[in-house]
């Protein structure tokens, strides 16, 4: 197997120095658990890139509420996130995609910043979060941003995120009388990345979609809201009929790709049947039943 | 360096291009800590740090400073790796015996934590371990039958 080759190691305690260190340093990269980076620099690289190891700085890891937020620091692994009753409660689908991702010794090293970052078109966390709204806080040595998560992923590996910049932190309104669900399809469990990936958000007044929001992974450049078919649904009162509408209506949205781990066409008949899959159980979450 | 290695201190020259896994096998003789993939997919290279299984192919070495690292070897006398050993043997869960540290150490870390598991639960708990000789089913058997043995507490 080939060496690891072309980077240094620096080893920042807390962010301010983190923030320097992006700052002042030539050809940074952020390194938080791992998982993704470390098999690259497997290749050989022509220049030396200094990984900044975010994983001692206490600051950017573990779950918080405040003003009816969640906030989750960008180096907490998805073991922590799926430990979390608060997660598990106000924001199933996060936890769902946290219960599926990778393999037991992936999660316990694997970080929801270091997911999302990483921008995959196929990133777990992504369409969870995407459906609840969640916004990121970015910040460089001098300036301190949030935006919404939707604005970070630019194209596939590619985010909005400048060279000295890092992710702190995600917020996550609670929602009370919501519910959420994800669903995922690869080819083997624990092993690959979802072909496609899905997860809905929904409010249920009576038997009515009072919200809708909607997502799928892996089928165009980037994470996907579907917010055509949002819109289109809101107010309309659920049925076995709809759940099949708004699958074929998402699927007439995405624009997915032949690769390795499937066909355009398998891709886009998998996002009708996955989003139904989603949406379903969230329904079923907010105690409604589809008839 | 120092980092904890099976209950002892140890010193080490940081290396960052030296995984934890070469670290391991090259520096300090662990052999039982196997080379598979070398990128996260076989849990071969399983070990736990502080507890939890992790892949030490995707672990600098630098990284584990001040750390608890934990490798088969450090378990021998340990009364539920030595149940789940002979259950491993007596079930026929180990053929070639490459995957069967890795297996130990993740179905260990699940057995301490949880001492009735499901079946589900254990299939979760080696999703990260390929086994390429068994087709799992034997595995599978074998953890079940460890929990037996070591009963409730
Ligand atoms: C065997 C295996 C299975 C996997 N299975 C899945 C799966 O099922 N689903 C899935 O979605 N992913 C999967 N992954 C991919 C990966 O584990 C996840 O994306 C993980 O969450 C990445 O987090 P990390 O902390 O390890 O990221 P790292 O590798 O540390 O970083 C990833 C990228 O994000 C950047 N970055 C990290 N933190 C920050 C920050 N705070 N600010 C700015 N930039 C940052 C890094 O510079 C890098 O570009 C798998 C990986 C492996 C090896
Ligand atoms: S060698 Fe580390 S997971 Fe395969
Ligand atoms: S016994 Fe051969 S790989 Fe598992």
């Amino acid at each position: 197997m080939k060496p690891l080759t072309g980077f240094n190691l620096v080893r920042p305690r807390t962010l301010q120095g983190a923030l320097t260190l992006m700052a002042t340093l030539e050809k940074t990269q952020p390194i938080a658990g791992g998982t993704d980076l470390i098999p690259l620099y497997r290749e050989v690289q022509c220049e030396k890139t200094n990984l900044i190891d975010l994983s001692l700085i206490n600051e950017l890891n573990g779950i918080t509420e405040s003003l009816n937020c969640i906030v989750i620091g960008s180096t907490t692994t998805h073991t922590q996130i799926l430990s979390n009753n608060l997660v598990a409660k106000h924001v199933s689908a996060l936890h769902d995609s946290c219960s599926v991702l990778g393999s037991v010794q992936i999660r316990n090293r694997g970080t929801i910043g270091g997911n999302i970052c990483n921008a995959s078109p196929a990133a777990d966390t992504a369409p969870p979060l995407l459906v609840h709204n969640a916004e990121v806080n970015i910040s460089n040595q001098n300036n301190n941003r949030w935006i919404p998560l939707e604005e970070l992923f630019k194209g596939p590996k590619l985010t909005v995120l400048q060279p000295d910049e890092l992710l702190l932190k995600i917020k996550i309104p609670i929602d009370s009388d919501s519910a959420s669900a994800f669903k995922r399809l690869g080819r083997r469990k624990g092993f690959t990345l979802s072909i496609v990936n899905a997860a809905a958000f929904v409010k249920r007044e009576e038997g009515l979609i009072q919200n809708i929001r909607l997502s799928i992974g892996s089928v165009a450049p980037t994470p996907l809201r579907i917010k055509k078919v949002e819109e289109e649904f809101l107010g309309i009162e659920m049925s076995k009929r709809v759940l099949d509408e708004i699958g074929q209506a998402c699927s007439d949205q995405v624009k997915p790709i032949d690769d390795i781990r499937g066909t355009a066409e398998y891709r886009r008949d998998m996002s009708n049947i996955l989003i139904k899959r989603a949406l379903n159980e969230a329904w079923r979450r907010t105690g409604g039943i589809i008839e | 360096m120092i980092f904890e290695l099976n209950g002892k201190n140890v010193s080490f020259e940081a290396i960052p291009s030296l995984t934890l896994l070469d670290l391991l096998r090259n520096e300090f003789g662990l052999t039982s800590v196997k080379k598979g993939c070398d990128q996260g997919e076989c849990g071969a290279c399983t070990v736990l740090l502080d507890g939890m299984p992790v892949n030490s192919c995707l672990i600098l070495s630098p990284q584990v400073e001040g750390k608890r690292v934990t490798t088969i070897d450090g378990l021998s006398e340990n009364p539920l790796m030595i149940e789940l050993r002979d259950a491993f043997m007596e079930n026929g869960a180990v053929q070639c015996g490459f995957c069967t540290p890795g297996m130990l150490l993740s179905s260990y870390s699940l057995l301490r934590d949880n001492r009735n598991p499901t079946e589900e639960e254990v299939k979760m708990a080696i999703e990260g371990n390929i086994c390429r000789c068994t087709g799992y089913v034997k595995i599978i058997e074998a953890v079940l039958d460890a929990a037996v043995r070591i009963g409730p507490d």
